[in-house]
């Protein structure tokens, strides 16, 4: 069973997104609601991916993003990025930060695993 | 997993659930879609604060993300409609201080079309 940390500080999206992974998919799934907290918890849980808002107040999903990769024990999780940002400049900025993939908001909470599942490579 | 591939027994499951949360975040969504009211109004009075330009503008950033997920795509293009629209300052410009009154009067309605 995959592991998924979701992190964003809206709690409908969080609440549908982990919806979703867990009925849909049958993967096991923590949420955070900010970047301090993800941080956090992807040290202490190991998920197998994390999907992270990039509008957030506080430690925004870049900068959330950036601190995983600084540390040794987090560096490895697959980050996918999700906005609400649909302009192709703002997804390519976001891309180039080296995410895994930018997943638009609002997704279709019976596809999101699928979606999210064809990214990773998982059967 | 491919969308072929999807396990569909889920769907109803899933339905059922995302009933439950809609009535669960209305509140929350009506409160939004009330921010986007009042700015329109207090842009047609040419009393809208930068502040309250901003909250606008977040809080129709939310709309836009979470709208369609429940299946209310218009609502969500509506709402970035107002994001984008409240992120300039729209104070002078007749047209666009209408669009957003209608824009949020939309919102009013399409929340309401939900059961």
């Amino acid at each position: 069973m995959h592991r998924i940390l979701i992190i964003d500080d809206e709690d409908d999206i969080r609440e549908v997104a982990a919806l979703s992974l867990e009925t849909v998919a049958g993967w096991e799934v923590m949420v955070a609601s900010s970047g301090a907290q993800g941080l956090a918890r992807a040290l202490a849980y190991q998920p197998d991916a994390i999907l992270l808002d990039v509008m957030m107040p506080g430690m925004d999903g870049p900068t959330t993003f950036r601190e995983l990769r600084k540390n040794p024990a987090t560096a490895h999780i697959p980050v996918l990025l999700l906005t609400a940002k649909v302009q192709a400049s703002d997804r390519l900025r976001f891309a180039d930060l080296g995410v895994e993939a930018v997943l638009v908001k609002p997704f279709d909470p019976l596809t999101l695993s699928v979606q999210v599942a064809g990214i990773l490579g998982w059967e | 997993m491919s969308a072929e591939h999807m396990d569909r027994s889920a769907e109803p499951l899933i339905a059922d659930a995302m009933n439950r949360l809609w009535e669960k975040f209305l509140p929350q969504l009506t409160e939004r879609v009330s921010t986007l009211e009042a700015a329109a109004a207090a842009l047609a009075e040419g009393t809208l604060t930068a502040t309250g330009r901003e909250h606008a503008s977040a809080d129709a950033h939310k709309l836009a993300g979470v709208l369609g997920t429940f299946g209310l795509n218009e609502g969500s293009v509506l709402a970035r409609e107002a994001e984008g629209a409240y992120l300039v300052d729209p104070q002078t410009d007749a047209a666009v201080i209408s669009r957003l009154a209608e824009v949020a009067r939309k919102l009013r309605a399409i929340l309401a079309s939900r059961k």
